[in-house]
């Protein structure tokens, strides 16, 4: 599923890992994703029990030996990636399997604990290469990142265009890819996605849509809404626009990177799962209003309560900027029919589908 | 004194009772003016006792919301505002029962807190004590969660005294900062100000009521054929653990150890024919009590162990000169204990083992993690498991369960020759 790459792969499950640290450790960092259509066997399901589908889907697909990484790092950003851990640590396989653990309080005790989780972090992909790095391994990793990082802010301004010069599926794509390939070369990727200035739009000037919910781990889903006429202009969920891609600190040593990157973890809004419904509501209006969406939805797979907790929140606060939500929830291991009762309720406007 | 298997355990009519009036007492001090505090299970409650500040447990007024029939309203009153009714109800039940009318609010209803305080545990916690939080007498306070590295076996042993071993001095130091930060919290909020030697006496306290439910579960362990009802040995354990720290629940417990012996002395069974050993793994099921004792008759089948009495007796032990390290360490991973392999299946195996089990029932519920493993664990030691998948608060979830348990006794736990 993962091209082989000269750097050692350590797959990611979550989104709190900071790209930087892998990078620099000589390390390339690839988020795994499970799909809208991953197998799920019984074994992975009755492991993991009642969590989110996607992460049974990434457990089979391990479990199976169907991602080419060396190593393996899980963020305790869900209660479901947490199990993952947990499953995965009780039923060896081989693979060096490390958690990355964040605090979502700011305080300085949250803080001390954050710096040692990077330390550690980082020992862990030091480790799993075999380098060491130095102030020029993180400013060059720096680098990269933050290249990686304006290159999708070029892609969510040719995205939020009016019209739009790129489909929400290629942009999805796009991130997919961020969170996978070398920097440089998922920055030629990017670059290629969607139309430039001035030249035709791709997509039908559908009504433009803000996406919130479950994350997606594949375009499948976008490329259904929007053949049914919607253009996803925007997102908050943690593989899209959500997605902790391009951020880098700058220091003369480790420590000095490290508490860059604290400061930064502390100053984003993180996934539904650790995030307030206060904080997630604030980001799915910035971010909406800022893509000039015509209407919000969200989109809920079935066990990934977190988002459903948002919903009255991001009713209210979207209402208030004349954002109607349509929300469509507990959808079930094949999408397939949710998105078109989606669809036919975005048409409608009905508030909740499920 | 005579006593017979009928005959409730008089501390579990002592502990209700107490409880009872307890809660009748704080409803009248918080009328008053006194501020109270909802706190969650794994919350540091300890902090609250010393300060004086009265506090009610978030899960256990669950259970009182689902025993006295009051879900399904407290349920529907979350689904008003908005909010998901099917997801984490166990946590959830006393905010809806909040809004209930007073006539159908169990107990005359829960005073409105000043603090609610919670640790951040699974994805959904934090935003069930966000939406306390915007009561309008109410302020959150929350908690990190970190997960359980590392999750060494044969825990039990070790936590009275290792646990910076058990936990790792990283996790340690990030809760005991923040329970110096809710500390400065309240200290703010009430002007008042933690008196570190109390502290140590509660924390010497909850020690001390530790000890003797270690010796009433190794007396229960050992007995044949079972001297009291899980039923009772609930309440008894329970309503002592939400009063930690005071010397009434030392007592409480001692008693309890006190009553289970004269039993024992006095020969007394909960059910003579006893021919099958069953173990409850998970939360217990409130709004069916009775069931507990339903496969007596038809199956000689008891209910000789519940977590309440195990954990009480395994899990809250924690010395140390700082009582505030040890509190953290006593809270760092208690649920841990319970769901994370292999903490928790290699306790539950030895809880199995010197019970002396023939089968287990393992009620399942979302957002708990693990039961697989925990399964496996049992069954690998020749112990047969039943998994029901359910949530113990929710009544739409459990009717079956009775019909499942006997089809397992039936199929799998054969009766002790």
């Amino acid at each position: 599923m993962t091209p082989r790459v000269t750097l050692p792969a350590i797959g990611v499950v979550g989104n709190d890992v900071p790209r930087q640290l892998v990078l620099a450790a000589g390390a390339l960092p690839v988020r795994l994703a499970g799909g809208w259509d991953g197998a799920v066997d019984d074994d992975a399901a009755d492991l993991l029990g009642a969590a989110d589908l996607e992460a049974a889907r990434i457990l089979t697909a391990l479990r199976r030996g169907e991602f080419r990484i060396d190593a393996l790092i899980v963020c305790n950003d869900s209660q479901a990636h947490l199990r993952l851990y947990y499953v995965l640590r009780a039923t060896p396989s081989g693979l060096r399997v490390h958690l990355l653990d964040l605090p979502r309080e700011d305080s300085q005790p949250a803080r001390a604990f954050v710096q040692h989780q990077f330390a550690q972090l980082l020992a862990f992909c030091e480790d799993v290469s075999g380098r060491t790095v130095d102030a020029e391994s993180l400013a060059s990793a720096g680098r990269a990142e933050r290249d990686l990082g304006r290159a999708l802010d070029r892609l969510r301004q040719r995205r939020r265009a009016v019209p739009s010069r790129c489909t929400g599926a290629d942009a999805l794509d796009a991130y997919l890819q961020a969170g996978r390939l070398d920097p440089a070369e998922a920055v030629r990727r990017i670059d290629a996605t969607g139309c430039a200035e001035g030249s035709v739009a791709p997509s039908a000037p559908g009504t433009r849509v803000h996406l919130t919910g479950s994350n997606h781990p594949d375009a499948s889903v976008y490329r259904r809404l929007e053949d049914a006429g919607y253009t996803i202009v925007s997102e908050d969920h943690d593989t899209g626009d959500g997605a902790w891609i391009g951020t880098a600190a700058d220091g003369a040593d480790v420590t000095r990177v490290i508490d860059g990157l604290v400061q930064a973890h502390f100053g984003r809004t993180t996934n539904s799962a650790t995030a307030l419904a206060a904080e997630r509501a604030r980001l799915t209006v910035t971010t909406a209003s800022d893509a000039q969406a015509d209407v919000v939805t969200a989109f809920i797979r079935e066990l990934d309560d977190a988002p459903r907790w948002d919903l009255a929140d991001q009713r209210v606060a979207l209402a208030r900027e004349g954002l109607p939500l349509v929300a469509r929830e507990h959808v079930p291991a094949d999408p397939t029919v949710a998105v078109a009762e989606l669809a036919d309720a975005l048409r409608k406007r009905e508030v909740t589908v499920s | 004194m005579s006593t017979s298997a009928s005959t409730r355990l008089r501390t579990a009519a002592a502990a209700t009772a107490y409880q009872k009036q307890w809660f009748a007492d704080l409803s009248r001090r918080a009328a008053d003016g006194t501020p109270i505090a909802l706190a969650n299970a794994d919350a540091p409650h300890e902090i609250l006792r010393a300060m004086g500040i009265p506090y009610v447990v978030n899960q256990w007024w669950s259970s009182i919301i689902s025993a006295k029939r009051a879900g399904q309203p407290s349920l529907s009153a979350v689904a008003a505002r908005g909010l998901p009714d099917d997801s984490r109800q166990y946590d959830v039940l006393p905010l809806g029962a909040q809004d209930l009318p007073e006539d159908l609010a169990p107990w005359g209803g829960l005073p409105e807190p000043r603090f609610a305080i919670a640790e951040r545990s699974g994805d959904v916690t934090h935003k069930i004590f966000e939406q306390w939080g915007r009561r309008a007498q109410t302020h959150t306070f929350l908690l990190s969660r970190t997960g359980a590295v590392p999750a060494p076996e044969g825990w039990w042993e070790l936590t009275p005294n290792g646990w910076e071993t058990v936990f790792g001095a990283e996790r340690l130091d990030l809760l005991q900062g923040e329970i110096e930060g809710l500390i400065s919290w309240l200290e703010d909020h009430t002007g008042t100000a933690l008196d570190r030697d109390e502290l140590r006496r509660v924390m010497a306290l909850a020690n001390e009521q530790a000890q003797w439910n270690r010796r009433t579960r190794d007396l229960i362990a050992a007995v044949r054929p079972l001297p009291v009802a899980v039923t009772d040995s609930i309440p008894a354990v329970m309503v002592p653990q939400w009063h930690r720290g005071t010397q009434w629940a030392v007592e409480a417990a001692r008693s309890l150890f006190e009553e289970v012996s004269e039993r024992v002395d006095a020969g007394v069974a909960v059910w003579r024919d006893e021919q099958r050993r069953l173990m409850w793994i998970g939360r217990g099921l409130w709004t069916d009590l009775d069931m507990y004792r339903s496969f007596q008759e038809d199956f000689g089948a008891v209910f000789v162990w519940s977590m309440y009495l195990a954990l009480g007796a395994d899990g809250y032990a924690r010395y140390g000169d700082d009582p505030v390290r040890a509190l953290a360490a006593r809270f760092v991973g208690l649920t841990d204990l319970l769901y994370v392999p292999p903490m928790s299946s290699s306790w539950y195996v030895k809880e199995a083992l010197t019970h002396g089990v023939d089968g287990v029932v393992h009620l399942v519920a979302d957002d708990t993690p693990g039961a697989a493993l925990i399964t496996e664990a049992l069954e690998g030691a020749g112990i047969p498991v039943l998994d029901i998948r359910a949530n113990n608060a929710d009544a739409r979830s459990t009717g079956d369960v009775r019909a499942k348990i006997a089809d397992f006794i039936r199929a799998r736990v054969p009766a002790r020759v």
